[in-house]
This record gives C-alpha cells, sequence and structure tokens, in this order.
C-alpha cells in the first residue's frame, strides 16, 4: 500500500471535506482518506497497482467532478486579483453612500398611523429594511449569500434562510403574544451580541475579499463533528445553516425589530401576536432578497470576483459600524455621528 | 496596485459627498428644549421619532428634574433608549410619554440617552 497527498481545488467548507473523504472512501482501491481544510489536500493510501500519481489524481477527479472539486499535484496558485478592487471599491462606495443618504431621508417619518395594524406592521418591515438595521441583518444576508455564492449555491440556502425567518417570526411573534413577556438583553448582553455581530460579518467580510487563502477556514457552517453524522452533507450545510441563521434574526440588535415585539406583547393572542411579526418580517423581505439574489445575474467569473469583493467591501463597512455603535451605546466612547 | 489609488480617491469623494449632503439637510429642529419648572421640579421634554429632539437641552442644576420622553407611532431605534449616566435602559412604548427622574445635578453635568444600536442621542447640560 502507498500513500499519496493531492491538493484539492475546490473544497472550500467544512461539509467539503467530509464529502470528499466519503466520496473516496467507497473505491475499492482506497483503504484510508484524510481530507484537510487548512492545507487544502487530501491524503490517499491505497492499492493503486503501478499507476503514476497524475493517473491517480485524474482517476479520482472523474468521482469528484460532480461536486465541483478536483485532484492535482501541485498546489494551485492563489491570485487575489488586486486590479478588481479598482472597480470594486468605488461600487461599494456607492453603495455606502445610498445607505448613509437613506438614514437622513426621515424614513421614520412615513410610520404615522396611531393603530398599529397589520398594515402598519408591513410598513415598519419595510423601513426597518433601509434603516440602520440594514447595518445588521442585511450585512448578514449579503455576507451569508456572497459567501455561498462563491460556492456555487446562489438560490436555495437563501431560500431557506427566508422560509425560515418568516417562519420563525410567525411562531416567535405567536409565542411572545401568548405568553405576554419579551426577550430583552441588558447592557452587558447587548454590547456582546453587538461585538459578535461586527466580528462575524468582519471575517465573512474578509473572507468574501478572497485576498488571504488562509480565511477560508472560517466560512458559515457547522461544526464538523455535526456535520460528520449525517447523511447527505452537502445537503446539511446548504439547509440547516442557512435556516438557523434566518432564526437568530429575531434576536439580533434592531430597534425596529424589538419595538415591534413589544408591540407584539401588548397583543395577547398567539395569532395576533404571530400575524404582527410574520407581517413584519414580510416587509422587510423585498430590500433583503434583492441582497440575498442579487449573485443570480451574474454569470461570468471575472464580474463576480468584482461583485464578491464589492459585497466583501460593504459587509466590511457594516462590521465596522456595528463595532462603532455597540461601543457608542455602553457609553464607553462618546456618540460622534447622528445618522 | 496602481489602479486602486485613483479609485479610492473616487470611493472617498462618493462617500465624503454622501456626508455632506446629508449632514446639511440634518437640522430639523435644533433649538432650545422645553423646560418648565413645576413645584420645584424641572420637566425635560424631548421627543424620541428617528432620532431625539432636540438633540441638545440645557438645564439648571441643583434641581431634581424629570425626563418627560415623548413617542409618537416610534418604531425605530430611539424607542430602545440607554442613559448611561442613570443606569436606565429600557424599550419606550410605541406611543406615549415616559417619565424619567434625574437627581439634582453638579453644575457642567452632561448626561447623554443614546439608542441601543447607539446612532441617534441626545445631552442635556446642566448648569
Amino acid at each position: 500500500m502507498k500513500t499519496y497527498t493531492f491538493h484539492v481545488v475546490g473544497m472550500h467548507c467544512k461539509a467539503c471535506v467530509a464529502l470528499t473523504e466519503s466520496e473516496l472512501k467507497h473505491l475499492p482501491e482506497v483503504r484510508h482518506v484524510k481530507a484537510d481544510l487548512t492545507s487544502l489536500s487530501v491524503e490517499v493510501g491505497g492499492d493503486f497497482g503501478d499507476k503514476l500519481p497524475e493517473h491517480i489524481a485524474a482517476d479520482l477527479s472523474v468521482i469528484l467532478k460532480s461536486h465541483g472539486y478536483t485532484l492535482s499535484l501541485d498546489r494551485p496558485k492563489h491570485i487575489p486579483k488586486w486590479r478588481d478592487f479598482s472597480v470594486a471599491i468605488p461600487i461599494a462606495a456607492i453603495f455606502i453612500a445610498i445607505f448613509i443618504l437613506l438614514q437622513k431621508l426621515g424614513v421614520v417619518n412615513l410610520i404615522s398611523d396611531g393603530n398599529v395594524g397589520y398594515g402598519t406592521a408591513f410598513i415598519v418591515g419595510l423601513v426597518a429594511s433601509v434603516s440602520t438595521c440594514m447595518a445588521v441583518v442585511g450585512g448578514l444576508v449579503l455576507s451569508v449569500s456572497a459567501n455561498f455564492a462563491k460556492g456555487g449555491s446562489k438560490f436555495r440556502p437563501m431560500l431557506y434562510f427566508h422560509s425560515a425567518r418568516l417562519v420563525s417570526f410567525f411562531i416567535l411573534g405567536g409565542v411572545i403574544g401568548a405568553l405576554g413577556s419579551v426577550f430583552q438583553l441588558g447592557a452587558t448582553g447587548s454590547l456582546v451580541l453587538g461585538l459578535i455581530v461586527a466580528f462575524v460579518l468582519l471575517l465573512l467580510g474578509i473572507n468574501l475579499l478572497d485576498i488571504f487563502p488562509f480565511m477560508k477556514k472560517f466560512q458559515v457552517s457547522l461544526p464538523t463533528f455535526i456535520t460528520k453524522h449525517i447523511h447527505g452533507l452537502k445537503e446539511v450545510n446548504h439547509i440547516l445553516t442557512p435556516a438557523l441563521l434566518g432564526v437568530v434574526t429575531f434576536f439580533l440588535p434592531c430597534g425596529f425589530t424589538q419595538s415591534m415585539q413589544l408591540y407584539t406583547l401588548t397583543t395577547g393572542d398567539f395569532l395576533a401576536g404571530g400575524l404582527t411579526m410574520f407581517i413584519f418580517a414580510l416587509g422587510t423581505l423585498p430590500i433583503l432578497a434583492l441582497l440575498s439574489f442579487g449573485f443570480l445575474g451574474i454569470h461570468t467569473k471575472a464580474r463576480s470576483s468584482i461583485f464578491f469583493k464589492s459585497a466583501g467591501l460593504v459587509v466590511i463597512f457594516f462590521a465596522l459600524f456595528n463595532l462603532l455603535n455597540a461601543l457608542v451605546a455602553t457609553g464607553y466612547i462618546s456618540p460622534f455621528f447622528n445618522l | 496596485m496602481k489602479s486602486i489609488i485613483p479609485s479610492i480617491l473616487v470611493a472617498i469623494l462618493i462617500v465624503g459627498s454622501a456626508i455632506a449632503f446629508s449632514s446639511k439637510s440634518a437640522s430639523p429642529t435644533t433649538g432650545r428644549g422645553e423646560i418648565r419648572v413645576v413645584d420645584g421640579k424641572q420637566e425635560i421634554a424631548i421627543l424620541a421619532k428617528g432620532g431625539y429632539y432636540p438633540p441638545m437641552s440645557l438645564a439648571k442644576a441643583g434641581l431634581p428634574s424629570v425626563l418627560k420622553i415623548k413617542t409618537s407611532s416610534t418604531f425605530d431605534c430611539s424607542s430602545a433608549l440607554s442613559i448611561p449616566a442613570l443606569g436606565y435602559r429600557d424599550i419606550l412604548p410605541n406611543s406615549g410619554e415616559t417619565l424619567i427622574d434625574i437627581l439634582p445635578q453638579e453644575p457642567s453635568t452632561v448626561i447623554t440617552g443614546i439608542c441601543a444600536m447607539g446612532m441617534y442621542n441626545f445631552q442635556i447640560k446642566f448648569d
């Protein structure tokens, strides 16, 4: 038996590692397989007769091809494509400028109805999606969808994200209405949550810039010890992870979501509470869908590199925005801008 | 790398003009807050909706005060108010009035109120 080490092109997530291993393990020639995400390599031990390593790599690539991976003997070169930044930076700047201008338009004054009905809940949702909440929820949606799109799945993960988000807003809203109590974080809790959000966005944003190869480790995914024991590994990461993130948005720091939850409290009824939060989430959907499915229109590789870099820059801006806001809100640094 | 420098300049121009444009139009109801003294207690009125108005209030030091925060269909961040100096942190009702007591303050004390996400704030100066 001999052991060979191949470089894997396209193995970009924790589930991919397990998938690569489970696909190769079933071959009669193969005795053991060990894939590694850090070095993007796979170690294969087995009886291949007197085939050359090049041939083995080609043969194994055929099996992995349907998943989008290929094996090679040479380490694939990482090209950061610095030149794409000359286009990506202005695109990101336009997006950030629109965000700043939107905050100043006084969209909150559109909400003037004293009696909160389902119509108002929808408008509050619409306004929330272009407000500073965009820095939190929009930043998360943009970074997650871009990271999934980079891995090749543009549509389905975000579909699960939005479905799970709408369903969980209905259920959690209903629970708030029925129980009559709201989940509220204290000062320390809010700071910690704000810092976590900022940190996650920062990692995802830097990952999108695609300038540091070692950043691949920080992909959005469940830990390997969970994915290892579930069948259909690719499916788990592409369904469960986005769905869980959809549920998490209910608890993310956003003034609109919090005051809607507080209103829901007063309904005192499961159905009314659930519908209010559901319709609020529905109101946020148009803008969030735009951020989620914007990558569907990009087909050429040259363009997608530019768009991922732009998205990365915007996400990093949102991360810093959240970080500063979290520190301002706790009184650590004095407020310096009144958006 | 050379092509990045002009695009950074363009980016600074775009974002800079957005900030400049928005801060020009950004002083809607700046002015003295309505401060009344009733039974030896001064009442500081602040409207919370899409920010806090007036953003700066001048109050008398050495008097017990009550902060009267009015909300009217307020669903934005300004409804999630925290005043670190007073240890106050709560979500205001969507419409209504919230009263917060402030003990007599030393001259030149500044109390800052911030919304939970940090982008809206108001200040009360005592002298």
